[in-house]
Parts: C-alpha cells; sequence; structure tokens
C-alpha cells in the first residue's frame, strides 16, 4: 500500500489526516494509533505565532457540513522547528508541515527554516486558507502561484505539495501551472467558501460572515474538482474532500488520487481515519483476487 | 493535552431515557467512561448514525452508576431531539472523559453550586465527589427561565441530608422570582464556588462574586460553553476569551482548558460581547 509522491516524499498506506484536523498530532495520539496512518498534515502554520480569529469559528449546517473561521491559530514555524518537529522525529507516521502566508517572503522563510529539520516530511503550500486576509489570492491566481512556488522551489530540496483552492474558475489551470513551476504534487481540495444565517438575528453566524465548508456536504464538489485537476497535471494528486468512510475515501482513488486526506469527519469520529485505511486495504485485496 | 488522556470512543446500550419537565435524562452503559470521569468533565455524543447531524454534542457526564453514565440534556436542537427520542436498548455512541473538571476541595465547610438551566447536568456528579471528600454541607442554587426548565431537586441530593437547594426561575412558576444570583445571600462566605449556565449568566454571577472579594482566595469556578467542531483540542473551533496571568487577552480552548476554568481566568466583557454557544 506505500505511495511514492516522489522527491522524498513516501507515504506508508494513502490515507492522512488533513491539515487543521489533526492540530500537530499531540491530541490525536492520545486517541488512536497515529502511526498506523499515511500521513500528518499538521495545522497551518505561519512565519509568526496567531492568536486566530474570534469566536464563534465553528458552525454545522444542514446537509453536513461545517463551516470553520479559524484564523491560522498556530504558534509559528520557530516554534514548530524547535519543539515539535523533534517529537515527530520518533514517530513512524510522516509528518507534512502546512505552511501558510500573506506573502511570498512568509512562505519562503518558512520553508527555509524547516529545511533540513528532522522530522518534517515534507511541505505542503497552503495558497488557499478562505480564512485570513490575502489568504486565497496566490491560490486564485495561477500565475501568482506559479511564482510563490518556484520561489519555495528555489530554497528546498524538499517534496512540495501544494494545496489547491476549490473557489476560481479553473482549478485545472492553477494545477498545472504550480506543476510547472516545480510542485511535486497537489492536494486538493481546501475548503468551499460558505455561509450560515443565525436565522433568529437574520445575520451571518461568523464574524467575517463567510468561512470555509468542509464535511460530507462538499465531497462531490471535491471529486469534481480532484478529476478536473488529474486531468490537467501528471505529477502526483491527492483527494480530500467529505471523505467520511471507505467507500467515500475510494471515489477519489478511482478518479486518479493516488492518496486521501480525512478531515473533518476525525472530528465526528478520530478513528474514521483508520477505518478508510482497513476498508481500502479490504477492498483492494477483493479487486486483487477478483481481477 | 492531558485532557484526552483517558478519552475513547466507546459505544453502550441505552438502559433508560427518563423525562423531568423539559429536561431529559439519558442513561447508558458505558463503563469505560463510567469509571475514568471526574466531575465536570464531558463527552461528545453522537446524535445520528448518518452524518446529518454531522457533529457530535458535548454533554457533562451527570451521573454515574457502576458501568452507567447518565446525561441530562434539553431540547434546544435538532441533535438533542434526536437524543432525547432514543429509545433503551438503542446504542449510544460516546467520546469521552474529555476537558478539564472541577477542582473538588476537601473538607472544607460550606460549597455552592450555581446552577442556570441545564447548567444542572454537572452537579450531581460534583455533589457526591465533593460529599465523598469530606465537605460538611453543599447548597445549590438552581435557577432557570420556569419550573419547567428547572432540575428536580432530588436529583441534586439523591437522599443526602446535607445538600440543600434553593430554586428561582425568571418567570416565578417556582422558588424565588427572579435570578439565580438573586440567591446568593442564602450561602454566606462559602469555601468553594461552582457553577454551570449560560454565559450571561456566569458573567453576571462572576461580578457579583467579585464585588464581595470571593474569587481572590475561593476556589471559584465556572463551566462554560462555546460551539465544538472536535471536543478534543485539535480544531482550535471552541476559542474562548481569557486573561493570562500577566493580564494580556488571549484565547483559551473550551475543550480542553475548560470546559471549568478558574472564574477569574476568563475575560467576562469580551465574552458578554460574543454570541452565545448556541448560534451555531
Ligand atoms: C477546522 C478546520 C481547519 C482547517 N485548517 C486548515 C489549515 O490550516 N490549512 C489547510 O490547508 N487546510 C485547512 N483545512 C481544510 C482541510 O484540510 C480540508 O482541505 C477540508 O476541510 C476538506 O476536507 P474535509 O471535508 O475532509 O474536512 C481546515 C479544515 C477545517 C474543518
Ligand atoms: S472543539 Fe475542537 S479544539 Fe475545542
Amino acid at each position: 500500500m506505500r505511495v511514492d509522491l516522489g522527491r522524498g516524499l513516501a507515504l506508508p498506506n494513502p490515507v492522512g489526516l488533513a491539515s487543521g484536523t489533526a492540530g500537530y498530532g499531540f491530541e490525536l495520539r492520545n486517541l488512536i494509533d497515529l502511526d498506523r496512518l499515511g500521513a500528518l498534515f499538521t495545522k497551518g502554520t505561519t512565519r509568526l505565532s496567531r492568536s486566530g480569529n474570534a469566536p464563534p469559528r465553528v458552525a454545522e449546517t444542514s446537509g453536513g457540513g461545517l463551516l470553520n473561521s479559524i484564523g491560522l491559530q498556530n504558534p509559528g514555524v520557530e516554534w514548530v522547528a524547535t519543539q515539535y518537529a523533534p517529537r515527530f522525529a520518533e514517530w513512524r507516521v510522516p509528518v507534512v508541515v502546512n505552511v501558510a502566508g500573506e506573502n511570498e517572503a512568509d512562505y519562503v522563510h518558512c520553508v527555509r527554516r524547516l529545511e533540513g529539520v528532522a522530522g518534517v516530511a515534507g511541505i505542503e503550500l497552503n495558497i488557499s486558507c478562505p480564512n485570513i486576509a490575502h489568504g486565497m489570492d496566490f491560490g486564485r491566481d495561477a500565475g501568482a502561484a506559479a511564482r510563490l512556488v518556484e520561489a519555495v522551489r528555489a530554497v528546498t530540496v524538499r517534496h512540495v505539495m501544494v494545496k489547491l483552492s476549490p473557489n476560481v474558475t479553473d482549478i485545472a489551470a492553477v494545477a498545472r501551472a504550480v506543476q510547472d513551476s516545480g510542485a511535486d504534487s497537489v492536494s486538493a481540495v481546501n475548503t468551499y467558501v460558505g455561509m450560515k444565517i443565525h436565522r433568529r438575528s437574520g445575520r451571518p453566524v461568523l464574524p467575517d460572515g463567510t468561512g470555509g465548508l468542509s464535511g460530507p456536504a462538499i465531497q462531490p464538489l471535491a471529486l469534481a474538482a480532484v478529476a478536473a485537476v488529474r486531468a490537467a497535471v501528471t505529477i502526483p494528486v491527492v483527494g480530500v474532500g467529505g471523505i467520511v468512510d471507505a467507500a467515500s475515501a475510494n471515489d477519489f482513488l478511482l478518479v486518479g488520487a493516488q492518496a486521501v486526506q480525512v478531515g473533518t469527519a476525525t472530528f465526528v469520529d478520530p478513528n474514521t481515519a483508520l477505518h478508510v485505511l482497513q476498508g481500502i486495504t479490504a477492498l483492494r485485496g477483493a479487486h486483487t483476487v477478483s481481477g | 493535552m492531558s485532557a484526552t488522556l483517558d478519552a475513547r470512543v466507546e459505544h453502550g446500550p441505552i438502559v433508560s431515557v427518563e423525562r423531568f419537565g423539559h429536561l431529559v435524562e439519558l442513561t447508558a452503559r458505558l463503563p469505560a467512561l463510567a469509571s475514568a470521569v471526574r466531575p465536570g468533565q464531558f463527552a461528545q455524543l453522537r446524535c445520528s448514525a448518518t452524518t446529518v447531524p454531522l457533529l457530535r454534542r458535548p454533554f457533562s457526564v451527570a451521573w454515574t452508576d457502576g458501568d452507567l453514565c447518565t446525561f441530562v440534556l434539553d431540547e434546544v436542537g435538532v441533535g438533542t431531539r434526536l437524543l432525547a427520542a432514543m429509545q433503551p436498548d438503542a446504542e449510544l455512541d460516546a467520546l469521552g472523559p474529555l476537558g478539564a473538571g472541577f477542582t473538588v476541595v476537601h473538607e472544607a465547610g460550606h460549597a455552592v453550586c450555581v446552577s442556570g438551566g441545564v447548567g444542572c447536568a454537572p452537579f450531581p456528579l460534583l455533589v457526591r465527589e465533593l460529599r465523598r471528600a469530606g465537605v460538611a454541607d453543599i447548597t445549590v442554587l438552581n435557577g432557570a427561565a420556569s419550573a419547567a426548565k428547572l432540575y428536580p431537586p432530588e436529583r441534586f441530593q439523591r437522599g443526602d441530608t446535607a445538600v440543600h437547594v434553593a430554586e428561582a426561575t425568571d418567570d416565578g412558576s417556582r422558588g424565588r422570582h427572579g435570578r439565580v444570583t438573586d440567591l446568593l445571600d442564602l450561602a454566606p462566605a462559602p469555601a468553594a464556588v461552582y457553577a454551570c449556565g449560560p454565559n450571561a449568566m456566569l458573567a453576571s454571577l462572576a461580578a457579583a462574586l467579585d464585588s464581595i472579594g470571593l474569587t481572590r482566595d475561593t476556589v471559584a469556578e465556572a463551566s462554560l460553553e462555546a460551539p465544538m467542531g472536535c471536543g478534543f483540542g485539535t480544531c482550535l473551533g471552541c476559542a474562548l476569551p481569557v486573561r493570562r496571568a500577566d493580564d494580556e487577552a488571549a484565547w483559551a480552548l473550551c475543550c480542553t482548558d475548560g470546559p471549568v476554568m478558574r472564574m477569574r481566568d476568563v475575560d467576562w466583557h469580551e465574552l458578554s460581547l460574543l454570541p452565545g454557544a448556541d448560534v451555531a
């Protein structure tokens, strides 16, 4: 079940935990056997620590969705490199650090700081966070995304996975652009811009009006996006969005993703990713026997 | 981080669903939770086997009896309605125990529990543990909007004559006509104050206690609420405004730093500006 995504990032199996839904792994390690998973994608990490947005930060939507506006609360890259990475180095699960920023210099700083740091298996460039000012400009513009990836490529020999925003008219164009400027793989998708109205007050529930929508409500949308990306690039594609079980994960593999990430469903049951892995392993076994 | 140490997903059959006015007591066989939970900790309960509603809902563990755990619910939304409609023998899916519980004082003279509405939930267990720790007498100040939303006094006392209950309702349908904080004069000079209820009630309690200087050297703790994504510290969704030791404003996580917090650490003014947990 090993998945080699190239440039030094090989996952023991195709099921990982999505950024922002597993923290830096410490809480989940108490709840599940994290080391059986294919990868852990950390919370979006920035140059300086961020305290995050004012509450409420999460709201459930009807039809199996979760809206969030966390605002990239994280301890900053220095803390991650010095305090967390040494602990990651003791784990069997590969830890890919999700990096976010407001400008090119921020991203370059973070990636450079993590270069050569033991315990960091790769970089996931989050060019698509909808919850901070300028957080999505890179992901919305193929040219800007390409320049960012080029700048990051110049400072790292590590695997660089680029996390794509679905809030664009042509996700395939952005995927092609980042491939051409040196991305080793892409993950798709981040959350969809969504809104919830508080019915009694008639106002949006989240302080900024909108937030990022995730969960089973977005799985068909994410699947279509991943299929479009798959058709546009030759580098590996990691599918993410609305996975709740092996069947919904396998859909992404069927449209050509090499691996998947489980996000919101971990909140519902921390064992979800392990169940997905078990189910996919069983499905593969069945296909091998019958095929 | 340590708050999730004992937590696990556990499935067990519901053994009873009892109604007390608007409040519902749900009891299920959950041995691991029953043996590990401390007063004030909570469990995240799945409301449906499908993905609608999606998220678990947090509930204080109200009581344990051998292998059994009891939760108290108020049917305020779709999740609580589904839980309240569950039948004996149906399987309950619980994740817990989660969060930081109350500090159980030992051999103190007099402890006060201030409960607002379904904020009664953590107190039966807390009262039992306080009595086991040698607290001589306990007063529960119990307030709610109306008589139908008041948790019955016997549910706090469980036959223990050292536990006194005073009641207040907003509409005067039972007990004193007014707020639960109006009952504070019935509990002078307590060794410890514990509170649970809507954030607005907790804020006015904090102000009342502050004005008599109580929060500085007395155990004064409140169980707070916030919309939760996970309940175990990974989503960062449950931020609550606090004041750090250096008086800097900061966010704490309701699910792991709380739900029980020292009242002096909470930024009550900031909290009062936020919409309640019910918005989500
Ligand atoms: C609470 C929350 C926080 C998130 N934080 C991040 C983040 O920091 N960086 C990132 O790239 N994606 C973040 N995401 C997006 C997820 O990684 C994932 O792309 C998205 O939720 C869709 O997958 P899902 O439906 O399985 O959750 C976050 C999602 C949620 C729900
Ligand atoms: S509810 Fe997810 S961190 Fe508290």
